[in-house]
């Protein structure tokens, strides 16, 4: 133990330096943790305080989950959450590399800052802005895209009550305030690239889409696997605004639009049932670490060492 | 650990940059498709905002027969005029909003620089303990309605700006971030000379350490008041005391359910038509409109800060 | 790092953590001592103000707040500080709010004293049954005499949840009748027939009128989201859960409300009038609505009382008539129509129940809850008759069915003498469902009514809107109603509907 202390001794400043980021991290992380008791309880209010309550409370096994997976919600919720964030992922890469490589390709470098700084704006505007934003398109008695098709002579859609449309809508507009800010990081680092790789090449005879190809793609890979665990390990706070207020909380359109956030949230706030909603939150738990973990193995099959662990 | 492989750019390279690459230029046929391209979806970025400012514009009964339009029959500026004179409501908010923002950027600030510090320190025997204590928190966590207990229950902070702070002002992303940026930008041997020469830990750190590390701090700083800035999640959460003042986005959260922060003020009416009515639809977006006008007119200032610190610092955790 | 040195840092760290716990535990559990309150009632009934020591209410109620509350609030505090010495914090929370911002202020524990509830916002049986509030019975006996004398003992009978009460009822009309609104501008213009209106169905050719001649910012049926079309049946738990019994019911049976043609048929109904644009396009959407403030809308839903016209248009500002959907009906939700209750957190359960006996009983504050200031709200004229002045619905207008009980307050100009012995006949004409006194506990299906709440909010607003094709989304509601247990639901409420009716000897 002495040994220990010493350490601790020797340790001191950094030990110091370290101590208010690890009190926050005990109360808004870990003390959250120990909460999880609470869904395996049927919580019953008791007047001598919360704490009392939650030991007065009854052991209930897993019986807080019934509700849960009752009906084929479960199914939906996690189906949603899983596929979403897979789609917003993948498609997100993509388009944020495409649009990088186009942006240092153009000839003219002004404009391409112009352009830049326009796509940047959604990433810096609230998803309560978006959603108004949103409306003033999808509004069915005011909006655009009604007004558009009652121009072209078709039939006006109410889309805040047709769910068929909505993955399109949630994805684009996920993609879309998101684009602008990955694809600058991507531009900082194809700009970064050393360009005799390029003079090189050309000198090879390489074509572009060669250069972009056996170059730049690869020369990006380890940006790419950065940006992306990143992004998984964001699941936890997924996107809950672009589900949340995009949709206006239009029960039609719940089977396409309700993930594990926002059934967590609506269940604490619509039947108030605390057992039932930190159930609903293990369990949302549990898939973002097994989504973690999958990504992790996958990476780890690509390239060792960009692993996390 | 896996070091950065990008390098920030000089500031000459850029010109010889562009000269270098003339011979591997693409074709105008292209530069044109690729302009138009990126163009229009750049376009298809600013574009909502042009238009709610055009919506804020309408007259409202024109609003009313006519629906959302780039260009109404008729302008009417009453959506202002209302918001103005019904009182300081969205300046009490914008107050909040502005507090919050700049208590939680110090906040995590202090947090975060800290704690990446001494991440970052090789010497430190903690290390893996500490990183492992970090890090977790990304692989699980208890929930919302157990963190939503620990606010509430045992803090007892529901209701106070800390509710909005605090949950924020912390992750294992901004120490990522931040610690490889020390890792990269400023090297043990910085460190260990200073010490040398007879600068404590702490006198490295606030001494050394910070001012060369200001890019990184900016980044995480903005990354930081961003977040505040637009969160209302927070406040949907804890603000339930009607009475108190909402920040910024809980309030443009609220006006979409009622009106009643502005019909509250029903004196300010006799200004207005009884008849046309409030100018309810429009008087929303005007809200809409100012509340985006700050970010909007500031972001293209500071866009660069975004990039800087986290291209340098953007190497795996 | 190796595991032995980690292991004791990690002790050292849940030590801290467990320290902490317990630190946040301490506070609640303090409860004051109730022997001042008892001691201060004397052995008559009245109230020793010099044992009580001071003590400061946290309420919460139900509507937007108005400007003045405040400045009213401070004058009720001095009134109540010479009574009982006692002074209010009281916070009002909008219609649509009400009942999610009081879950999340119930799940966060705080220890406010008393909160409106009722069986349509902040509901009382769940709550009740969660443990929320705080039985009343002994306190009622001590120090709520006044209440007991006071109101209608069919209130407080009809409240009690397994014999218990949990809530004080707002002494007003007993019997809930829905009525449609009409805008009188509009009637008067088009010279509308209102007498041959009632049902759903009957508003279509006033509707047709309104939208064909009528710019197409004036609402016909002007309601939100929140609508439910009148149904003949007395709902269990709610009008948004679809259980219920017929009104007129012979066999004393609950029924999935989905599977009746008289549902299937007002959702028809409404689909027809969405596709028509008789209600407003954005209405699966729309929490709330402007129409009454802005006076472009022609006829929407409410649950009236006598004289409610006259309410109406004083607060709105412009003529309003009413036509009844349906005859009144006292049903399983009657009682439980505007409630105060005591929450189980209050540190001053006793003061509490002090404060709504007086809300009860005492003319002078419960007119000042409602009406305000004397001479800044209202003139006194003859008698038990005000006037309103423009401060009141500018700066201080509160719903008054929810503030204790309704017939101690004064009377406006219109008003007959005898309007609250109007009240009584008014309940006299009432149907009288047989369910009326029955209390569902929800606590043996709890899982269940949870994942038919959620279904509900998937599909109820939607259909009864006319937002989706009934044909459609019907069955897939009903399936999935079904799926979450609706039928166990039922077959419980059966159980103990049966038990009680027996035990009443019905």
């Amino acid at each position: 133990m002495t040994a220990f202390w010493k350490k601790i001794v020797r340790n001191r400043a950094l030990l110091l330096l370290v101590l208010p980021g690890t009190v926050w991290f005990l109360i808004f992380a870990y003390l959250p943790m120990f909460g999880t008791v609470l869904a395996f309880k049927d919580f019953r209010i008791s007047p001598d305080g919360f704490f009392a309550s939650v030991l007065n409370s009854e052991w209930v096994g897993f019986k807080n989950f019934e509700y849960l997976f009752r009906t084929s919600d479960a199914y939906i919720i996690t189906r949603n959450t899983i596929l979403y964030n897979v789609a917003m992922i993948i498609l997100g890469l993509v388009s944020a590399v495409a649009f990088a490589i186009l942006l240092s390709e153009l000839l003219n470098k002004r404009m391409a800052k112009v352009y830049q700084t326009g796509m940047f704006l959604p990433h810096f505007l609230s998803w309560v802005i978006i959603s108004y934003f949103a409306f003033t398109f999808l509004s069915p008695d005011k909006g655009v895209l009604n007004q558009l098709l009652t121009a072209l002579g078709m039939e006006r859609i109410s889309w805040y009550s047709e769910p068929a449309y909505w993955p399109l809508i949630l994805l684009f507009v996920g993609i879309w305030k998101g684009i602008g800010y990955s694809s600058v990081i991507y531009l900082a680092a194809i700009t970064g690239i050393d360009k005799s790789y390029y003079e090189a090449a050309t000198i090879d005879g390489a074509r572009k889409w060669q250069q972009i190809r056996y170059i730049t793609l690869p020369l990006l890979r380890p940006l790419m696997i950065i940006l992306t665990i990143l992004a998984i390990g964001g699941i936890f706070r997924s996107d809950f605004g672009l589900f949340y207020q995009l949709p206006k909380d239009s029960g039609a359109l719940y089977p396409v639009t309700n993930v594990i956030d926002t059934f967590v949230y609506r269940g604490l706030m619509n039947m108030g049932d605390i057992g039932m909603s930190t159930a609903a939150g293990l369990y949302q738990s549990l898939v973002g670490l097994i989504l973690i973990l999958t990504t992790n193995y996958i990476v780890r099959r690509i390239d060792r060492d960009q692993a996390i662990f | 650990m896996a070091q950065t492989f990008i390098k920030p750019r000089e500031a000459g390279e850029d010109r010889r940059g562009r000269k270098k690459r003339d011979y591997n230029a693409i074709t105008p046929f292209w530069n044109v498709i690729f302009n138009i391209g990126v163009g229009l979806f750049a376009f298809s970025c600013v574009f909502p905002f042009l238009f709610v400012i055009m919506i804020s514009l309408t007259d409202e009964q024109t609003l009313a027969l006519e629906g959302f339009s780039l260009w109404p029959s008729e302008f009417s500026t009453a959506a202002y005029r209302y918001v103005f004179q019904s009182g300081n409501e969205l300046l009490l908010s914008f107050g909040v909003t502005l507090a919050v923002t700049v208590i939680g950027t110090l906040l995590t600030l202090a947090l975060v620089t800290t704690y990446s510090y001494a991440l970052s320190r090789r010497s430190f025997e903690f290390r893996g303990f500490f990183s492992f204590l970090a890090f977790f928190t990304m692989l699980f966590s208890g929930g919302m309605v157990p963190g939503y207990i620990v606010m509430t229950q045992f803090l007892h902070l529901q209701n106070t700006i800390w509710a909005l702070i605090l949950p924020l002002s912390l992750s294992a992303f901004s120490i990522i971030v931040m610690r490889t940026f020390f890792q990269t930008t400023v090297p043990d041997e910085v460190v260990e000379s200073a010490k040398i020469d007879g600068a404590g830990e702490f006198r490295a750190f606030f001494s050394i350490v910070l001012p060369i590390s200001l890019p990184g701090i900016a980044t995480i700083g903005l990354f930081s008041a961003l977040g505040y800035w637009n969160d209302w999640f927070n406040a949907l959460l804890y603000y339930n005391n009607p009475d108190q003042t909402p920040p910024l986005q809980f309030l443009l959260m609220q006006i979409e359910k009622n009106m009643d922060f502005l019909t509250k003020n029903a004196q300010y009416l006799g200004n207005f038509d009884a008849a046309a009515g409030l100018p309810t639809e429009t008087v929303r977006m005007a809200m809409v409109v100012l509340a985006t006008l700050p970010i909007v007119l500031a972001y293209p200032f500071f866009q660069r800060y975004f990039i800087q610190g986290l291209t340098v610092g953007s190497v795996k955790g | 790092m190796s595991k032995r040195k980690t292991l004791p840092l990690a002790l050292a760290l849940m030590l801290m953590i467990s320290v902490l716990a317990a630190c946040g535990g301490g506070g609640a559990a303090d409860k004051g001592a109730p022997a001042k309150e008892s001691e201060a009632v004397q052995s008559d009934g009245t109230v020793d103000v010099s044992k009580l020591d001071p003590v400061t209410l946290k309420l919460y109620l139900i509507g937007p707040t108005p400007n003045d509350l405040p400045k009213v609030q401070e004058e009720m505090n001095k009134y109540l500080t010479e009574k009982i010495n006692t002074k209010l914090d009281i916070s009002m929370i909008d219609w649509g709010d009400y009942t999610q911002r009081m879950q999340v202020i119930t799940s966060s524990g705080e220890d406010y004293d008393i909160a409106f509830t009722s069986a349509w916002a902040f509901d009382y049986l769940p709550n009740a049954a969660k443990g929320a509030f705080l039985p009343i019975n002994d306190l009622l006996d001590q120090y709520g005499q006044g209440i007991k004398d006071t109101i209608d003992p069919r209130f407080l009978e009809g409240s009690k949840v397994n014999g218990v009460n949990y809530a004080v009822p707002n002494q007003k009309e007993l019997a809930g009748q829905a009525v449609w609104r009409f805008n009188k501008k509009y009637v008067d213009k088009y010279k509308l027939d209102l007498d041959s209106v009632t049902t759903l169905e009957s508003l279509e050719p006033l509707l047709k009128t309104i939208k064909e001649s009528e710019p197409a910012d004036i609402t016909p049926l002007a309601v939100p989201k929140s609508f439910k079309p009148p149904l003949p049946f007395d709902f269990l738990i709610g009008d948004e859960i679809p259980i219920g019994m017929y009104l007129d019911t012979k066999d004393n049976k609950y029924v999935n409300v989905l599977d009746t043609p008289e549902f299937k048929q007002a959702l028809t109904t409404m689909r027809k009038y969405y596709q028509a644009g008789y209600v407003r396009e954005d209405i699966a959407t729309l929490e709330g609505i402007d129409n009454m403030k802005t006076g472009k809308w022609l006829v929407d839903k409410e649950i009236t009382q006598p004289y409610a016209d006259l309410l109406w248009s004083r607060s709105a500002g412009y003529d309003i008539v009413s036509r009844p959907m349906q005859q009144p009906v006292i049903a399983t939700g009657s009682a439980a129509g505007s409630m105060m209750a005591i929450s189980s957190y209050s540190k001053n359960p006793e003061r509490s129940m002090m404060f709504l006996n007086l809300l009860n009983t005492d003319p002078v504050l419960r007119n000042m809850i409602q009406y305000g200031i004397e001479d800044v709200h209202y003139k006194k004229l003859e008698g038990n008759y005000i006037e309103d002045l423009p401060a009141m619905s500018e700066n201080y207008a509160m719903p008054g069915f929810a503030l204790g009980n309704l017939f101690l307050t004064y009377l406006h100009e219109g008003d007959p003498e005898d309007k609250w012995e109007q009240f009584e006949a008014f309940n006299e004409s009432a149907l009288v469902a047989p369910s009326f006194g029955f209390n569902f506990d929800t606590a043996p299906v709890k899982t269940e009514v949870a994942s038919v709440t959620n279904v509900a909010k998937e599909f109820i607003p939607v259909l009864f809107t006319g937002s989706v094709d009934p044909e459609e989304y019907l069955p897939k509601a009903q399936q999935k109603f079904k799926d979450a247990g609706i039928d166990r639901v039922i077959a419980e409420a059966q159980k103990q509907y049966d038990a009680w009716a027996a035990e009443q000897g019905k």
